[in-house]
């Protein structure tokens, strides 16, 4: 609750500070905003409320998610260095917007209501579509905001109509009047109480990109200016997943013989989607945006299983997800950034193709690494914290006995190990002219940061068990 | 016939079986989502959508006033205000689209392929 | 009072627009068909009825009304959460006040932020 009301306070506290005449105290005030509201998040500890006449809770576990998100967004923020290259950008804006985002990412992780998690995933999918389209010149960029906007506005009707028939066939659009509706399900439930249930995964699945209703992400993630999507594959998926898992465990429990097996072949068809067409990429860019579809497919896995450890799975890996994505979106940024100004090429794809980071690594040990513990980290290498995220994920999947799933997603991480590899090898074993790239101090932090939180998390996984 | 003056609004709506409603909004519903897929102008899907959440909309009012239960109205509410916050949104990208390339159409948006 | 209606009750209503639909569908199809066309230059000419058409009806116009008429749309949707409060303003006491005061500060810093960003500033 409280960072929700700071950080809507704090944004539009920043639209007004972009008046002033210097854009440099923009990006410290954002990043203090975003550490007073991790730190506000916590006062609630241990606590377990409900607040605004009970359509908003905060337990632990909504607070950790809400701690990821802000530390994704902290890190997205930082690396995004007050868009000082960009003579058309609006800092103030994209700031305020990013912070008004996390107010409604903050909602879909703590809603007790059907209509605030509509209000949240509004609120955080309009806020996406004006980052997308911020690229205001660009085509690619905006191409990219009309597709994601229709399909959007598209994906948001048909999850509205699934709730209307919650709300018919049950009365509430309280999670706990939906559960004590579905508890009967001995006596048979009505149709469109299916039906619903069916339209409202649809609408959020949608969201968090899982196939056959990913079609939208490489596009948009593509066209997206790349530090937005650094944002918005880790944000956007975080919020979606805590979404996901809320409602679930929480008013579907009764009836999860209907959609547990639904659920685990959307997994399965994620996986395989995903994996198989990004071995195919050339754009790194697009190469990740079809990694981000596949990590969405691992973190269903613990969905479709909803055990008793799926919610510290899902904790464990979208933390490990967000962090290794966002590193590797920096090396990114970095090395287009370089390229560009090296090459001035009209076609902006060859800056973000494999061949753009042969060599990396022996000039700029630092960005190669930064890279190599990402890509290891999102092949789900021992080592590194993505290990113990498929690790925990997959045993999640043994504990409901759905090993044709657990068979599917250890052959598609092996093809996944493929793709990472490939960046691995073209940084350090391929010959480029690469000049040293100059990494701002902030860069450096952040990417340092990066390489010590995976690490970390890949040595001593219990660090985060038993916080919630 | 006519209904008297002092019939109140939810016992007209009730006047019509539940289900005629719900068929009316399925109906409203299945013709927004095949403008979506089968039109080509940004503007027109873009009302297709709009459609789909009006008989979203007209569907909660109908279980609302049935159950004799606020909640759906109130959510009615919220699907206006943050509907006109998307069009907002939504047509400021058309229109940069419109500045940019002359044309709304979506077929002609084909710069991200793979 | 009859309060309970059968579909069958509604066939006049039916069958009234039936006949409205059939009498325009009609109409079109038959002066289409029995009446002679003869396209010319000349012909197809506006006719002592203003000047001749030049250029795209489509054009361009500037951006300011369409900002104008985005604001307006925006501003004008947030009055719904007005009426629920002005119906049950003595129920909802001090409580609902001072939300609604609230309501309306954080709508009004966005029409000054509006202001500040010179959107309606009309040259």
């Amino acid at each position: 609750m409280f960072p929700i009301v700071l950080l809507s306070v704090f944004a539009v506290v920043l639209l007004f500070l972009g008046f002033l005449k210097s854009r440099s105290v923009l990006l410290p005030a954002t990043l203090l905003f975003l550490v007073a509201a991790l730190v506000a998040n916590f006062l609630d500890w241990n606590k377990t409320y409900l607040y605004f006449n009970s359509m908003l809770r905060t337990d632990n576990l909504s607070m950790v998610f809400t701690a990821i998100v802000l530390l994704s967004s902290f890190l997205v923020v930082a690396l995004s260095g007050s868009f000082e290259d960009d003579e058309a950008a609006q800092p103030a804006e994209y700031y305020a917007i990013i912070l008004f985002s996390l107010v409604g990412a903050i909602m879909m992780i703590g809603y007790e209501n059907l209509v605030m998690l509509f209000v949240g995933v509004e609120i955080l999918s309009v806020a996406m579509y004006i980052l997308t389209g911020s690229d205001k010149r660009n085509l690619r960029s905006n191409e990219a905001a009309l597709k994601y906007f229709l399909m959007g506005a598209f994906a948001t009707g048909i999850m509205l109509f699934g709730m209307a028939l919650l709300y018919g066939a049950s009365g509430s659009f309280t999670l706990a009047g939906i559960a004590s509706y579905a508890s009967h399900a001995q006596q048979g439930l009505s149709l469109i109480f299916y039906v619903g249930l069916l339209m409202l995964l649809v609408g959020l699945l949608f969201k968090v990109s899982a196939a056959p209703f990913h079609f939208w992400t490489p596009d948009v993630y593509d066209g997206a200016p790349t530090i937005f999507t650094a944002y918005m594959s880790t944000v956007v998926k975080t919020a979606g997943f805590a979404a996901l898992l809320h409602l679930l465990a929480a008013s579907f429990t009764y009836v999860y013989s209907f959609w547990g097996i639904i659920l685990a072949v959307v997994t399965a068809i994620t996986l395989i989607a995903g994996n198989v067409t990004a071995v195919y990429q050339n754009s790194f860019k697009r190469m990740m945006a079809y990694s981000s579809i596949s990590h969405a497919g691992y973190l269903l896995i613990g969905l479709a299983a909803l055990s008793a450890q799926s919610r510290q799975a899902i904790v464990f890996y979208s933390l490990a997800y967000s962090i290794a994505t966002i590193s590797a979106f920096g090396v990114l940024m970095l090395v287009t950034r370089q390229r560009g100004m090296q090459t001035l090429s009209s076609n902006p794809l060859s800056n973000e193709s494999f061949d753009a980071f042969n060599g990396l690594a022996k000039q700029n040990p630092l960005l190669g690494l930064a890279m190599a513990t990402s890509m290891l980290s999102l092949a789900g290498i021992p080592l590194t914290a993505g290990f113990w995220g498929k690790f925990y994920m997959f045993s999640t999947a043994v504990e409901r006995g759905q090993i044709w799933l657990l068979v599917v997603a250890v052959l598609m991480s092996a093809v996944g190990i493929y793709y990472y590899f490939r960046v691995i090898i073209a940084m350090y074993f391929r010959d480029g002219a690469t000049e040293p790239i100059r990494i701002s101090p902030v860069f450096r932090y952040v990417l340092v940061a990066a390489i010590i939180l995976t690490i970390g998390l890949g040595v001593a996984p219990g660090l985060l068990q038993g916080l919630f | 016939m006519q209904p008297t003056q002092d019939v109140l609004i939810p016992e007209v709506i009730q006047q019509i079986p539940l289900t005629y409603y719900l068929i009316l909004s399925t109906v409203l519903f299945i013709i927004g989502i095949i403008g979506v897929l089968t039109r080509r102008n940004a503007i027109i899907i873009f009302m297709s959508i709009e459609l789909m959440l009006n008989a979203v909309n007209l569907l909660l009012i109908a279980f609302s006033s049935y159950k004799s239960d606020s909640a759906g109205q109130v959510f009615v509410f919220f699907i206006m205000a943050v509907a006109a916050a998307e069009v907002s949104v939504g047509l400021a990208i058309i229109v940069m689209i419109y500045r940019n390339t002359r044309s709304i159409d979506v077929g002609l948006l084909n710069k991200l392929k793979w | 009072m009859n309060t309970t209606y059968v579909p069958a009750d509604y066939l006049p209503i039916l069958i009234q627009m039936g006949l409205a639909l059939g009498f325009i569908v009609t109409t079109m199809l038959v002066t289409h068909a029995i009446g002679p066309k003869r396209h010319s230059v000349k012909k197809d000419d506006p006719f002592e009825c203003g000047i001749p058409v030049q250029g795209d009806a489509r054009t361009p116009i500037s951006i300011k009304y369409f900002l104008i008429a985005i604001l307006f749309v925006l501003f004008d949707v947030e009055v719904i959460f007005l009426y629920p409060w002005a119906v049950n303003f003595k129920g909802l006491g001090m409580t609902g006040f001072i939300e609604m005061v609230l309501f309306m500060g954080l709508l009004l810093a966005g029409f000054f932020y509006i202001i500040r960003k010179g959107v309606l500033k009309w040259e």
